[in-house]
């Protein structure tokens, strides 16, 4: 059974009197253990289908399951989630923001503490564990909510655009940083960027979507061999799969 | 810290040393200057004196009274415009024209409804208190970053976990900005209420020994205002900071 199944999915905001259609007729599925992205213009509704899978928003029509179950609030011990801003808590400390998701589910503190310290270790910044995020930097303040995103041990982590705000070298460093990780915990990861080369680079899959009103327009499978280096970005294959996921969203763009 | 404290050595060498100056070299008539030694010695003695300190209490216990009746009242009213944007809308030029409003021509409406004494003083001061505080706490529910709900909402948070865990602590640093200046603003009604019309308080004595030329006793009760207040003040921007110091670059998280 997918982890996630995603079903005939729409969305419409009121925007004033207008209505807008951010997504239409959304469907996909996500195989467990999976590293899976979805790519796709600013704007095209991407965050959104990601903040119904989080459980944040309702779809208005069509609908969403994770691990079989359909989603209509949070499911914290299913779902980790990183955001394209770390949204560390200001005055709590690294180890601490990490420990967040199980201090509110009441999770003793000599538990909480082994395993976030493990968890911090695996994000490389058992150093850091006192710091406070604005002692932290950008790049540093996204590997401790990567691994608060794993707190809970949940078996899917959604992203959403987490390197976006990064420079393109610590971007491209926390890319592979973060196949590493995912190579070690086996977690299923759905992740959500506009950069076409981030996708490619990063996935088992990828799933290409229309400008707005956001449909899934292509499903590529991606083979090349892991664990991967960076040098494959330079490649022919890669080229030419990059060139096809920009031409199908020009396509639909015209 | 350094250069702070450097600051306020200066300041009180300064105005202490130019006023003991200003008495030695008799620059001003020592009947409108009094030397400061003088003025200590008074002050001293004022403390020691239980008729001045009763009158010292009442006017503190109208304060208190008054900060303590303003503060939660303002906190939920700036929380409530806060999460209501409807509300907020309907209600915020209110509360900026009230606070354009100097409080003191409504001294007069307060003595004549509710009297001269304890009850008129502590409306007074809420009054005064009320409107800063609501407009930091209502800014202070603003501040609070939606993605930080959003992410504690996915990390399973219940409502009340937000309310106590996110907006709580993200709120306090401008909670406490309002307090202090609520504070400070209760104390200027209260004072002010006291020095128009009244029978005890310091700002009465002050008022006092003003009309009646008394100028070692009215320079005594101003040093000794001063020095309280700001020390109530001091002590509350030492929690304010402190408190802030996780905020310094709070938005760049």
């Amino acid at each position: 059974m997918p982890i996630i199944e995603v079903s005939q999915l729409g969305k419409d905001f009121s925007a004033g009197r207008a209505l807008v259609r951010a997504l239409a007729d959304v469907s996909f599925a996500v195989e467990e253990g999976r590293f899976v992205t979805l790519v796709g213009p600013s704007g095209c509704g991407k965050s959104t289908l990601l903040q119904i899978l989080a459980g944040l928003i309702a779809a208005t029509s069509g609908e969403a399951r994770i691990d079989g179950e359909r989603i209509c609030a949070p499911l914290p011990n299913k779902i980790g989630m990183v955001f394209q801003d770390p949204t560390l808590l200001p005055w709590k400390t690294a180890l601490a923001n990490v420990e967040f998701p199980l201090d509110l589910r009441g999770v003793d503190r000599a538990a909480r503490r082994k395993r976030c310290s493990a968890l911090l270790e695996l994000v490389g910044l058992s150093e850091f564990a006192d710091h406070y995020p604005h002692e932290l930097s950008g790049g540093m303040r996204q590997r401790v909510a990567i691994a608060r995103g794993l707190a809970q041990d949940p078996r899917l982590i959604l992203m959403d655009e987490p390197f976006a705000a990064l420079d393109e070298q610590t971007r491209t460093r926390m890319g592979h940083d973060l196949l590493e990780i995912w190579e070690r915990t086996g977690k299923t990861v759905f992740f959500i960027t506009h950069s076409l080369t981030e996708a490619i680079y990063l996935s088992d899959v990828v799933l290409v979507m229309s400008p707005r009103p956001g449909r899934i327009i292509d499903t590529i499978a991606i083979d090349f061999p892991r664990p991967r280096e960076l040098d494959i970005i330079g490649s022919e294959a890669f080229g030419r799969i990059r060139n096809r996921i920009w031409h199908r969203i020009a396509q639909a763009q015209a | 810290m350094g250069p702070a404290v450097a600051g306020y050595l200066t300041f009180a060498v300064v105005l202490f040393g130019g006023w003991e100056l200003v008495g030695r070299l008799a620059l001003v008539d020592a009947d409108l200057l009094p030397p400061l030694a003088e003025v200590s010695t008074l002050l001293w003695r004022f403390l020691q004196d239980p008729r001045f300190l009763a009158d010292l209490g009442v006017t503190a216990s109208e304060v208190a009274v008054a900060f303590l009746i303003a503060a939660p009242l303002a906190i939920s009213t700036g929380f409530l415009l806060g999460e209501r944007v409807h509300l907020a809308e309907a209600f915020n030029p209110v509360v900026h024209f009230v606070l354009a409003i100097p409080q003191s021509i409504f001294l007069p409406v307060f003595i004549l409804a509710f009297g001269i004494g304890f009850l008129e003083k502590v409306l007074f001061g809420i009054t005064h208190a009320y409107f800063v505080i609501v407009v930091n706490s209502f800014a202070a529910v603003r501040s609070i970053p939606p993605p930080l709900v959003s992410a504690a909402r996915v990390f399973g948070a219940t409502r009340t976990q937000v309310y106590t865990r996110i907006y709580l602590p993200a709120m306090l640093p401008l909670i406490l900005t309002g307090l202090r200046l609520g504070m400070i603003f209760c104390i200027i009604g209260v004072l002010l209420a006291e020095m128009y019309a009244s029978r005890r308080g310091i700002g009465r004595l002050i008022f006092t020994w003003g009309e009646g030329y008394q100028i070692p006793e009215l320079l005594a009760g101003i040093v000794l205002v001063s020095v309280l207040t700001i020390a109530v003040n001091e002590t509350m921007r030492f929690a304010e900071l402190r408190v802030g110091r996780f905020y310094a670059r709070a938005s760049a998280t």
